[in-house]
């Protein structure tokens, strides 16, 4: 997360993981996580809703999600999915303040209506960020971009990498 | 344009005309929250911003875990304090002095109707009671508005929900926000406009609990408006001049829902979720729990103490019952004290701990073990919010916990 990075964004593909409706924060970065090493917070991404998933997943995997993804706290949650390697996030519908601290992370999260009926897990998805489609084996999806301000969040590897650059942060406390 | 969109508006850095649904808006600030949680964020402590952009403008307040219940959050939340004494902040509200930041905010006077509150807490749409935009941010966001003062907002979509009629007495408004949720389920990004003859049966913390809990159905904004109520409140807070919103007579809203708060009967909400997943008490049958929990940000105020308070006179918590009481504001558990709401609660077997988040995240005060089946007035049930992913926490009102605890199994009557 020190690094700057600008990853150029065209083409993102990825082995699909599906979760259902309403997946919170909590589920994603449960309370135990504020006090542990930075390395090993991931792993207990969904530990109580889907236990030994964050040890299968593999860095390009993609979340396929339902309605309401990330509903919940300003918990860091996306960092912990981010960490575990996950590409990109694509839900039915995507809680406000999940998708700003995805963002914010430099995680590519996107609402997508229609997606998690048409995806099946296993399957490898392909986002287009240029001509902002998905496709999955022979299915298309069209999709609303994100606005290009926060892609360029996104693609400089979140908001503090940006806040750095601008020199508005200070010495460790 | 309606509330919502008004205050945008009149913030925005761009000075538009008007703005709409799909507009995106830089506006400036009123008041940058920083609360305990953000110095278990490793960015806030290894880079914090170097100065604030108004140290006025800034509060630091300490609620999740108070008194710190570890060595390493005890170390990271004393950072805070070096950064408070570093920035000179006056807005600096260390264990004993506040609360909660969504309750201690309206105690303060810093939601002054029209304005907008930034909050690392997810719960700042609690603001909304006060006629006040207020969202809660990921940390890293934060340490962006402390530096500029700016944030960005998506204009979203405004539904309005009309309330007719008066609460029966059995009810709360923690059960009007249950039967929103069964009626509306979640609102990802859009917006709630609260109108209708009912609000004027609504005191300040019942409208708080409704708005606080607007989170849980993923709304950005969730706003009363201004009226005689919320007026008198700020009088009495000391709170002058004043700018409320009112929404413009050819305001658009996506959708309008009526609801009949008369016909409101005590909710739960099952375990693990809210969205899809409420029910009548009355339809339950008997559910035995082992903890009771009353506390948070939606329902730790004056009045659920005085709800409890009066269940409790005179009886007994439930041998099998641990009931955990927890006031969301100092000031709160003063005023509790000189009113006898604490001692009625304390002799019945209860404990009342001091202001804090808590048992609400499973932090400290009441961690549930994986045999634990909770019934609590907090905000949230996701699994393992509380403690063991294992326990099973259901929600309901203060009211309804407090009945529950002296019967050994969900009670709404
Ligand atoms: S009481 Fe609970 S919901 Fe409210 S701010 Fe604290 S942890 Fe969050």
């Amino acid at each position: 997360m020190d690094i700057f990075q600008v990853s150029d964004m065209k083409e993102i593909r990825g082995k699909v993981w599906k979760f259902g409706d309403d997946i919170n924060t909590d589920l994603m970065y449960p309370q135990i996580c504020y006090t542990l090493k930075e390395e090993e917070k991931p792993y207990y991404a969904m530990s109580a809703n889907r236990p030994g998933w964050s040890k299968l997943v593999k860095k390009g995997d993609i979340i396929v999600a339902g309605k309401n993804f990330g509903t919940g706290s300003s918990r860091p949650a996306a960092d912990n999915l981010k960490n575990l390697g996950i590409a990109c996030v694509l839900a039915e519908s995507i809680n406000g303040l999940f998708l700003r601290n995805s963002v914010n992370s430099g995680l590519l999260s996107l609402g997508v209506p229609g997606i998690s009926g048409r995806v099946n897990e296993e399957d490898i998805v392909k986002i287009n960020m240029e001509d902002n489609t998905i496709t999955i084996n022979n299915d298309t999806i069209k999709f609303t971009p994100l606005p290009d301000f926060l892609m360029e969040i996104i693609e400089n590897g979140g908001i503090i990498n940006i806040l750095k650059n601008k020199k508005l942060l200070g010495n460790p406390l | 344009m309606n509330t919502i969109e008004k205050i945008l508006k009149n913030h925005s850095i761009d000075k538009p005309q008007e703005v709409s649904p799909g507009d995106i808006v830089t506006v400036n600030v009123d008041k940058a929250i920083i609360v305990d949680m953000a110095a278990l964020h490793p960015e806030f402590i290894n880079n914090p911003p170097i100065k604030p952009f108004d140290k006025d403008k800034i509060a630091i307040i300490f609620d999740h875990f108070v008194p710190a219940p570890n060595i390493e959050i005890a170390n990271r939340v004393d950072k805070l304090r070096k950064l408070a004494r570093l920035w000179n902040i006056t807005d600096f509200y260390d264990i004993g002095r506040g609360g909660i930041s969504h309750v201690l905010s309206s105690e303060k006077g810093w939601l002054k109707p029209g304005s907008i509150i930034a909050n690392t807490d997810s719960h700042t749409i609690s603001t909304g009671a006060f006629n006040v935009l207020g969202r809660g941010l990921g940390t890293p966001e934060l340490m962006g508005i402390i530096a500029t003062g700016k944030t960005w907002f998506m204009v979203g979509n405004t539904i309005n929900i009309n309330f007719e009629n008066k609460l029966p007495e059995k009810s709360s408004a923690k059960d009007i926000f249950f039967k929103m949720v069964e009626q509306i389920g979640d609102i990802p990004n859009d917006n709630i406009e609260f109108h209708g003859e009912g609000i004027k049966y609504l005191d300040m913390d019942q409208r708080s609990s409704i708005s606080t809990m607007c989170a849980e159905m993923s709304a950005e904004f969730a706003i009363f408006p201004f009226d005689g109520i919320l007026s008198n409140y700020l009088e009495a807070h000391s709170i002058h001049n004043v700018n409320p919103i009112y929404p413009d007579n050819d305001a658009i809203y996506s959708k309008t829902y009526d609801m009949d708060l008369n016909e409101i009967e005590p909710m739960v909400a099952f375990p693990d979720r809210i969205i899809n997943n409420v029910k009548p008490v009355s339809e339950i049958g008997k559910i035995e729990i082992n903890s009771a929990i009353v506390g948070s940000c939606a329902n730790g105020r004056l009045s659920d103490l005085k709800d409890i308070a009066m269940v409790l006179k005179n009886k007994k918590v439930n041998r099998n019952v641990r009931f955990i009481v927890t006031p969301a504001t100092m000031d709160i558990y003063n005023e509790a004290l000189r009113l006898g709401y604490i001692s009625d609660i304390v002799e019945s077997g209860a404990i009342v701990t001091n202001p804090t988040c808590g048992a609400c995240l499973g932090g400290h005060m009441g961690v549930s073990s994986e045999n634990d089946v909770v019934i609590s007035s907090t905000t949230r049930n996701f699994k393992g919010r509380m403690g063991s992913p294992a326990s099973k926490i259901y929600l309901g009102s203060s009211r309804t916990v407090a009945l529950s605890a002296v019967n050994g199994y969900i009670s709404g009557e």
